[in-house]
């Protein structure tokens, strides 16, 4: 019963009151609460991790017990896969609050920013910790909300507009899952995510349980911007404040789209085999489909967000890789390489997605302009957006020494042992794409005409947006360590095991 | 008691590998921190790495092969290292030439600007270091993508056409890259082990050829061979010249060439039709690039359709699998190499003085730059093969092991003389476009505004001289010396089958040389008539004279090459062009799906959940 698992949630909520309350009275102190917030959220992260290493801590809310193995009353659950992504979660939201002092200085109604920013992130870290599918739910819409109502608060054309299919598309994805996890609970009676395990054990392969599969990757796949369901997102999250562009990109798709697939699908559901190759597939598709429409692109963010789309289908298609073997039960040694190399993509995407979004938002923030036709010769003036991006734009494209290389190095690696070579083909392809459309970014923001072109009062952006993105290349760089064995059995090794081993996540629930 | 000096021995190799790479890199990192003010500064700090590194990796020569892994990064198996003859061989050539370069960059730089400069170099020279001595094929991997990264930065992209040549050139060897991971992930699947040294796997299965042929990309696009060799023109007449002499010149040959080596003569055993579709790839790689050089009219982009070219001869070499062969394409990419970039560097020293890019502007350069010149002649002598150079010694050499190779049974041994007709047909068209190089730079009448130019800094052209030098003693003592010395420890032991000594040979010409110039003094021929070039008869002016280049418009003019060179300068045969047409194409059908319009997309997401039911239930 470790305090701090509910702490993760209850700070950050209270944070959002406090902000909105004493921000009416004392000037500057939202962004200060918003970052003390935010600062706890990291340094409880770090501590849980260690304190619970490779096992996996339950928190019973209110101290209901099982009674006969039947879990009672509300659970959270923290092992190493939700650590991981709280740890995402909540370093990525640190920078982007201190990105966000000057940069969200040019906005009104500061208050309303740093409270929903809290809001969300204490949203995700809800999503992450729930051990039960009804409050994921409910703070997957908490997260929702606040994150429609950041992507709006340009209150622009584009940014209404993009809110609004935004809110439209979020809401389906809701109802469907709300659908999925009413059927769930008709049938069983919980919903507990282990003990549904246990309850539909005996029920794989009726219509019901796929019915229900169905639904569910419909719902998240929507949150995860897996294609078909990918089309609100280039619109939300290049319309949104860069910051919250980097927020969505680099962490909320994973945090209640990538990252609850994962649980369900590993440890919820007794995967089948068809339904391992149907993710296989959808992740390949968005692979694919993803970075095509990506390279055609001329505004910044929209190119990025694209490539979310792209890079997620990386992650989807290699734990789906893992899920095939798993399904059929053989190699699996392979099937945890491939996790890992999915759980290893997604850090890495967290830490040079949000940093190229940080640097499109200084661009924008000095240029004015999101249009990769109207700049050029940027790296003379701004040096360190130019330096930090670069290194983020060849971590996306698997450049070594960078961490993208590792991990994408992984996945294909995995997919060649696991005999698909069509799929590590087409993991090669989409990389190259990827680097072309990067050093197409490159090319035009930074390069191709001389810096006298551009007016006079282009410079560096001012300190705390240099500090975060310095800090995130950083991590670009420090994550390739993630790739040596003794590293790699530290941070992902019990992440991988509990998804690979359901039994390591249901039975401390399950009190068995 | 020898087994204690092996171990002592050992140890002295590997921690001279471990500091020549480490102190390299760090150096190459600290210089980040240091402004690019203190240029000269940086140009020093990081010669004097350079040439530390040198000692340190010339001292392995007598180190003898070993394997190892580093005790020092405990990371087991992912580190190993390996120090063998072959290996040796790059890592001196490569200080070499990085201490040349650098040499020469410390004046040549003064007037341009390329941010951190001496950190990618040093990156770069470090990393290649590493990329020699890795025996594991992911930690290779790892040094060799850097590279990748470090060319891109080496070029100066401040105007649209070198901010190009930079993106295309990173996109064609970070795609070669990725390319390779599979070759590495099925040769690790096949084989259990990641270590160069321990697979040994023949090409017989489908999936053993794709492994193969996912580490020929590599090693191609590394090397600059065809059909993956375009991003060297480009780069050669847009980066400065010190990059073009150190990466696509020098160091990328040295590599690219030195991983067909291990991937030929270790870890696979070809069949007779990979060697016939290498041979095929080395000839067209000479014949293609020579065609193009012949009509260029910028200068460095001429030097850098040659250093494609010459890569067909190392390819034609490596691939006959004899030991000659071998041996011949790994002295004639040293020998390549070395022209090259003296080439390059002459043609920096050219641009430095003059400032221009064009042959036609240029002309009689040879008396205000006689050392320039000099030098400059010898390289271009040595690359169109003229004896007793060097460059035709390695090309003898090939050309014998064609020969013997034409006794073998195989489709590829009776095409023998296609393979011999072809590479020296690639010679004598070398030859022709040199000739247009040296005669339109340095000779005929020289323009006006070209008076005022001086020889290059002393600093710029000692490395040039010495590179000079080194091209004639490795003519000159082919036979005698560097063969043995050098390659005969890498490959094994050969008889020269043809006769020819160089000794002999080079002896002869000076003698007629002496001779000549005997008879010139002797008789005393005093009066030259001087004249102008004879143009129809027609008075000389200015305006009517023709520059070099346009004799060579008559290639361009035969019908059938006339439509080839029409459809290349449309890029019709560009491999990233190509592709680039066929994505941009698949995007913009794609994008025109996504309307904005919300109705549509709630179908997708409807439609999705719809199929997906259906597929499932």
């Amino acid at each position: 019963m470790n305090p701090l698992i509910p702490l993760l949630v209850a700070v950050p909520l209270a944070g959002a009151f406090l902000i909105m309350i004493l921000g009416k009275f004392v000037k500057d102190i939202n962004k200060y609460i918003a970052t003390l917030t935010l600062m706890f959220l990291v340094a409880a992260t770090l501590v849980l991790m260690a304190g619970t290493g490779s096992d996996v801590a339950v928190y019973r809310l209110g101290g209901w017990d099982n009674i006969n193995g039947i879990p009672i009353g509300i659970y959270m659950v923290s092992d190493g896969l939700s650590g991981i992504v709280l740890c995402i979660i909540n370093v990525v939201g640190l920078l982007s609050v201190i990105y966000s002092f000057t940069y969200i200085s040019r906005y009104t109604s500061e208050n309303n920013y740093y409270a929903l920013f809290c809001l969300m992130v204490a949203g995700m870290n809800g999503v992450v910790l729930s051990g039960d599918l009804f409050n994921i739910f409910v703070f997957l819409e908490i997260a929702a909300i606040s994150s429609y109502a950041l992507v709006a608060f340009g209150v622009g054309r584009t940014e209404l507009e993009a809110t609004f299919k935004y809110q439209i598309l979020g809401g389906l994805a809701s109802l469907i899952i709300l659908f999925g996890i009413g059927f769930i609970y008709w049938r069983t009676k919980t919903l507990n995510m282990a003990d549904i395990r246990e309850v539909m054990g005996s029920e794989t392969g009726k219509p019901l349980y796929l019915l229900v599969q169905m639904l569910l990757l419909c719902g998240f796949g929507l949150k995860a911007a897996v294609i078909p369901f990918h089309a609100w997102l280039p619109d939300a999250h290049s319309s949104a404040p860069s910051p919250i562009s980097a927020m969505l990109s680099g962490v909320l798709i994973k945090a209640v789209g990538i990252y609850v697939l994962i649980r369900l699908f590993f440890n919820m559901f007794i995967i089948s085999n068809e339904t391992a190759v149907l993710i296989t597939t959808l992740g390949t598709l968005s692979m694919v489909f993803g970075v095509f429409l990506a390279i055609g692109q001329w505004d910044i963010k929209r190119l990025l967000a694209y490539h979310s789309i792209s890079q997620m289908g990386y992650v989807v298609m290699s734990a789906g890789m893992g899920m095939i073997l798993l399904s059929k039960g053989i190699k699996p040694e392979v099937a945890a390489l491939a996790v890992a190399g999915a759980l290893f993509h997604l850090i890495n995407h967290a830490a040079f997605k949000s940093l190229l979004f940080l640097n499109a938002g200084a661009i924008e923030y000095r240029t004015g302009t999101r249009d990769l036709k109207e700049m050029g010769g940027l790296a003379a003036l701004m040096p360190a957006t130019s330096s930090t991006s670069l290194v983020a734009s060849m971590s996306i494209s698997g450049i070594p020494p960078f961490n993208g290389f590792f991990s994408k190095l992984i996945i294909i690696i995995a997919a060649i042992m696991a005999k698909f070579y069509l799929l590590a083909v087409i993991a090669v392809l989409v990389s190259i794409i990827t680097l072309a459309s990067f050093l197409k970014f490159q090319r035009y923001a930074f390069y191709n005409r001389e810096a006298a072109n551009n007016g006079n009062n282009i410079r560096e952006v001012p300190f705390p947006m240099v500090l975060s993105m310095v800090l995130l290349t950083l991590f670009c760089i420090l994550l390739s360590l993630i790739a040596i064995p003794q590293v790699r059995d530290v941070v992902l090794t019990p992440a991988v095991n509990v998804l690979i081993d359901p039994h390591l996540y249901t039975s401390p629930i399950l009190g068995m | 008691m020898s087994e204690l000096i092996n171990l002592i021995s050992a140890n002295a190799a590997m921690a001279k590998t471990e500091y020549a790479i480490i102190i390299t890199l760090a150096a190459g990192l600290v210089l980040f921190v240091i402004p690019d003010r203190a240029r000269t500064f940086k140009g020093i700090t990081a010669l004097t790495v350079a040439v530390a590194a040198a000692i340190l990796t010339a001292g392995l020569y007598s180190s003898g092969p070993q394997r190892f892994i580093p005790e020092l990064w405990n990371a087991g198996k992912y580190l190993s290292l390996r120090i063998d003859n072959l290996s040796t061989l790059i890592l001196f050539f490569v200080s070499l030439f990085s201490v040349l370069i650098l040499l020469y960059s410390i004046v040549y730089l003064k007037g341009r600007i390329i941010k951190n400069f001496y950190s990618w170099f040093l990156l770069t020279l470090g990393c290649s270091y590493g990329a020699a001595v890795a025996d594991n094929l992911l930690l290779f991997l790892t040094f060799w993508g850097i590279l990748g990264l470090t060319l891109y930065k080496l070029i100066e992209a401040k105007n649209e056409e070198s901010s190009a040549t930079a993106k295309k050139s990173l996109i064609l060897i970070g795609a070669s890259d990725s390319i390779m991971i599979i070759g590495i992930a099925i040769l690790w699947r096949l084989s259990g082990t990641l270590n160069m040294s321990e697979i040994q796997i023949s090409t017989g299965s489908p999936l053993t050829a794709v492994a193969f042929l996912a580490l020929l990309a590599g090693s191609f696009t590394k090397a600059g061979a065809f059909p993956f060799h375009t991003w060297v023109p480009d780069y050669a007449m847009n980066a400065p010249a010190v990059s073009s002499a150190y990466l696509p010149a020098s160091l990328d040959k040295l590599l690219g060439i030195y991983f067909l080596a291990r991937i030929l003569n270790g870890m696979f055993i070809t069949g007779e039709w990979l060697t016939l579709l290498l041979l095929i790839l080395g000839v067209s790689t000479i014949i293609t690039a020579v065609m193009m050089a012949l009509i260029q009219h910028d200068y460095k982009k001429l030097l850098g359709y040659h250093a494609v070219s010459q890569v067909g001869y190392m390819v034609l070499g490596m691939s006959l699998g004899s030991v000659i062969g071998v041996a011949a394409g790994l002295f004639h990419m040293i020998n390549h190499a070395l022209y090259k970039s003296g080439l390059f560097l002459s043609a920096g020293a050219i641009e430095f003085r003059t400032g221009k890019s064009q042959i036609d502007d240029l002309g009689g350069l040879s008396r205000t730059m006689p050392v320039t010149f000099a030098a400059a002649l010898v390289f271009a002598m040595s690359i169109s093969g003229i004896p007793p150079l060097n460059g035709f010694a390695s090309k003898w050499m090939i050309y014998q092991a064609i020969i013997d190779f034409g006794s073998g049974a195989g489709l590829a041994n009776k095409l023998w003389v296609v393979w011999l007709g072809l590479a020296v047909l690639g010679s004598a068209l070398t030859l022709a476009s040199f000739i247009k190089f040296i005669g339109g730079v340095f000779l005929g009448r020289r323009r006006n505004e070209l008076d005022k130019v001086k020889e290059v800094p002393a600093l710029m052209w000692i490395p040039l001289s010495l590179l000079a030098l080194t091209c004639i003693a490795f003519g000159v003592f082919a036979t005698k010396v560097v063969v043995p010395g050098l390659f005969m420890p890498v490959t094994g032991t050969f008889a020269f089958t043809g006769f020819w000594n160089s000794g002999l040979v080079s002896l002869l010409v000076i003698v007629s040389i002496l001779a000549g110039a005997l008879i010139y003094l002797a008789t005393g021929i005093k009066k030259f008539r001087t004249s102008d070039s004879f143009i129809g008869g027609e008075k000389f002016h200015e305006q009517t004279a023709y520059p070099t280049p346009e004799f060579y418009k008559t290639f361009g003019e035969f019908r059938f090459l006339s439509a080839m060179y029409r459809k290349a300068n449309e890029k019709w045969f560009d491999i990233y062009d190509l592709s680039r047409q066929a994505v941009l194409w698949f995007s913009h059908k794609l994008s025109l799906g996504h309307t904005g319009i919300l109705s549509g997309y709630i179908i997708w997401v409807l439609a999705g959940l719809a199929i997906l039911l259906l597929i499932m239930i």
